[in-house]
């Protein structure tokens, strides 16, 4: 248990939630990034806890198998499966994110055995009805594989019932991104908050948001810098205390992890249609194929609306769907007088002496 | 301006450039006619020149095709039938990228990329080819401007970051047609998604060629091309004679019709001269390497940069590269491809290549490649900018080698920048695993 804030409720750690998910009957779910129907595990009871690469941990069991070239999420995902780190888990949800996540979900299918069912899930790239129709027959495929390793069997009404909690939840995590760099939450409290999407259950997840929000906001402090955070995610968290000391506070969010998974509410009373509607319809990210204009338009109307003169870009070495957009993003942003910098991350490594400098220089461009 | 265009047009394809082409071929025809003295590969295929007029013909009608012609930029496993029956000229920029590659300035073009932006972890086809756009410079003279673009995530998921830049950079249409992942069996709605999506794009595609589909052209041009497919994969099925008539490194020079002419009468004409010659190589066992002993397999895309060196370096010791998997990906469809159903049948098709499959299919692949080829040994090209071919490697090799006790080589290199790639340490590996062969 963590405490954010002395008038929030503490927030359980990943292993609390497991062992009471675990405690209560349940079985859980371990995720690789990026998209995935959370809604659906529910329905099943399977908690879904993502692993975006655990930080400094030593990849080597996933070296075995994976070229040096291969992002450190997927090395340090193999790695920490191997190793036993999800054994806790009874499925493996591994996305189609990238073609790295994709190599990885085959391998372990077909060559690397894990300890799970794994259960690989397929994104359309395209949106409309032709991916809303494909994303939910893929979701009823995803259905008929956590039925067979489960042995559950959720009718619709228990399915709709997980959906508006995840939509609950959900709206909660746009509320909160909404306020960031407003409430009175330190950049690392509020990604702690907003980040314990990725392990808490909704139904734990929305009360403490509420009371997040229930705050007033915080006075604003001039001397601070706001910048919009981009990129995959933010690790290791030990950059909010480098954002912190070099007078940045960040008070708007497009990262992968937070900002481009405030998923909006779906249309259809069908529930597979439903789950993939929201799925599709969700911010803008190039994992998903977005268009760069789309890309560029969003973070143009999140550094407008928060009054920002700088966006930092963390991005994940070998990281393709981020590093194709990254030029055309960061010139646009240019063009607007707005100042970026990339930082890249390796998730086994800590944060580079380099990457604060980087910081430092771009929050200095832009300090009043 | 347009009676000047097609003036322009027929006075530098249609009368000077056809006529320097098929000078040019007959000169390096009178060429091949020489006696041939390499010390260890076998006589070059005399259908080379008219591969050569081929490929330089497209690109020369590239260079005028925007007068002429709707343009459309396509991956290499795009459906392209329906733009070859609406009448586009259609340029791939993965075989653009080879060309640079073979060309030797693959990494110039990608320092252009590179200086603007693009990190150099990025696949090196993708920044040759954003370089070459942004410079405007490439080795074939000019590329036409795409006034659409056509891209197919059935090779990768890269080529849809690398068509959304090219989207922007051009402002033409992107047409995607997303091919959901094949882990095992390709599933009936995901047939039904990509089938859709074909459907979608036809609207697309005549709206920018500016006229209708005309269905029988399209069941014309999907015929010809399982024609030609089919002829490819015989051409590559010679590779099984002993001594081989053609190595892996002239398949991946001979592949380019297919690759970027899929559906064109010429290219069936072209693979059927080509299969006739190697059947008249295998009747009089003419091998592709004189003194062939060792045979072995390739995976993955070829070092282009480094395709005679290699070619050479195995020859030297009567070595034949004898197949691969990048160029088999092109001939073991043809049975899917349906001209009564073309559209149908183009989704069956290009949801299936092996580089939208699983590892446990590729590594089922090369065990069969490697019985029906009579492979001694498998070199595994461990490409730096190939993630999705590569990945699963380390494990094929030690399955390979392990269970189907078949030596088996990762050799790390990257398919199009030499900066990522060791010759020095490449020869020693190479040597080690050849003095393993010989054994």
């Amino acid at each position: 248990m963590r405490t954010l804030h002395p008038e929030l409720p503490p927030i359980p750690s990943r292993a609390d939630a497991v062992g009471e998910h675990l405690a209560g009957g349940g079985q859980v779910a371990a995720v690789l990034p990026v998209h995935y129907p959370r809604s659906l595990l529910r329905a099943f009871d399977l908690l879904p806890v993502e692993v975006w690469g655990p930080p400094v941990r030593d990849t080597q069991l996933g070296d075995a198998h994976l070229q040096a070239y291969t992002c450190s999420v997927v090395r340090s995902g193999l790695a920490v499966a191997l190793a036993g780190g999800i054994d806790v888990a009874s499925v493996l949800v591994v996305p189609h994110t990238c073609d790295s996540l994709q190599g990885l979900a085959s391998l372990l299918l077909d060559l690397v055995p894990a300890r799970q069912a794994v259960v690989p899930l397929y994104h359309p790239r395209v949106g409309g009805p032709a991916g809303t129709y494909f994303l939910a027959a893929e979701l009823r495929a995803v259905y008929t594989r956590l039925a067979d390793v489960t042995g559950r069997h959720p009718d619709d009404a228990a399915l709709s019932a997980a959906i508006a909690r995840e939509e609950a939840a959900d709206a909660r995590l746009a509320a909160l991104l909404a306020r960031q760099g407003s409430l009175p939450l330190g950049d690392r409290a509020f990604y702690t908050l907003a980040r314990s999407r990725e392990y808490l259950p909704a139904e734990r997840f929305t009360p403490l948001a509420d009371a997040a929000l229930a705050l007033p906001d915080a006075p604003a402090d001039p001397a601070q810098v706001p910048i919009v955070l981009s990129g995959m995610f933010p690790e290791p968290m030990a950059l909010f205390d480098a954002i912190a000391a070099a007078g940045g506070r960040v008070v708007g969010d497009d990262t992968a992890c937070v900002g481009r998974r405030a998923y909006p509410a779906g249309r259809s009373d069908d529930p597979f249609v439903r789950m993939a509607e929201r799925l599709v319809d969700g911010p803008p990210d190039s994992t998903r194929g977005s268009a760069v204009a789309v890309r560029l338009a969003r973070l143009r109307g999140l550094v407008a609306a928060r009054g920002v003169r700088a966006v930092l870009f963390l991005e994940v070495k070998f990281c393709e769907p981020e590093l194709f957009y990254l030029p055309l993003l960061r010139a646009g942003l240019e063009a607007d007088g707005v100042r970026s910098t990339t930082i890249e991350v390796d998730v086994t490594e800590a944060l580079p002496h380099q990457a604060i400098t980087r910081l430092e220089a771009l929050l200095e461009t832009v300090a009043p | 301006m347009k009676l000047a265009s097609s003036l322009r047009w027929h006075l530098n394809v249609t009368v000077l450039g056809s006529a320097w082409l098929k000078w040019d071929r007959l000169r390096l025809a009178r060429k091949l006619r020489r006696p041939w003295r390499h010390p260890h590969l076998g006589p070059p295929l005399l259908t080379s020149p008219r591969l050569k007029e081929l490929i330089s013909r497209h690109y020369l009608r590239g260079r005028f095709a925007n007068d002429r012609y709707p343009v459309a930029w396509v991956t290499s496993g795009a459906p392209v039938e329906v733009l070859v029956a609406l009448g586009y000229f259609v340029i791939y920029p993965e075989n653009h990228g080879a060309v640079c590659g073979i060309r030797e300035v693959g990494d110039t073009m990608a320092a252009h990329a590179e200086a603007a932006g693009y990190s150099p972890d990025l696949c090196s086809y993708a920044r040759a080819d954003i370089g070459a756009a942004l410079s405007g410079e490439t080795p074939v003279g000019r590329l036409p401007r795409p006034d659409l673009l056509l891209c197919c995530t059935n090779i990768c998921q890269t080529v849809l970051y690398w068509y959304r830049v090219l989207a922007e950079h051009f402002g033409c249409p992107l047409v995607v047609i997303d091919t959901p992942f094949v882990y095992d069996q390709a599933s009936e709605h995901a047939v039904t998604y990509v089938e859709r999506q074909i459907e979608d794009s036809v609207a697309v595609c005549e709206r920018v060629a500016g006229r209708a589909l005309d269905s029988r052209r399209l069941q014309r041009v999907t015929s010809r091309s399982k024609e030609a497919v089919a002829l490819w994969g015989s051409v590559l099925q010679c590779g099984m004679a002993r001594p081989t008539p053609i190595t892996a490194f002239d398949a991946f020079i001979h592949m380019a019709p297919i690759v970027e002419m899929r559906g064109e009468e010429l290219t069936v004409a072209y693979y059927r001269a080509l299969l006739a010659e190697l059947r008249r190589r295998v009747d009089r066992g003419i091998g592709a390497v004189k003194g062939e002993r060792h045979r072995v397999l390739w995976d993955n895309l070829p070092i282009w940069h480094r395709l005679r060196w290699l070619g050479e370096l195995l020859a030297e010791h009567q070595v034949a590269m004898v197949a691969s998997t990048y160029t088999n990906a092109w001939g073991e469809l043809a049975e899917l491809i349906d001209p009564a159903r073309p559209i149908a049948s183009a989704a069956r098709c290009y949801i299936h290549p092996i580089l939208n499959r699983g590892t446990g299919h590729k590594l089922a692949t090369m065990r069969r490649m490697v019985g029906e080829y009579g492979v001694d040994g498998v070199i595994l090209h461990s490409d730096r900018s190939c993630k999705p071919y590569s990945i699963g490697q380390v494990d094929q090799r030690s399955r390979l080698a392990g269970e189907a006790g078949v030596p088996a080589l990762l050799l790390e290199a990257d398919h199009n920048d030499p900066r990522s790639f060791s010759e020095q340490q490449a020869t020693t590996r190479l040597q080690a695993f050849l003095e393993m062969l010989a054994a």
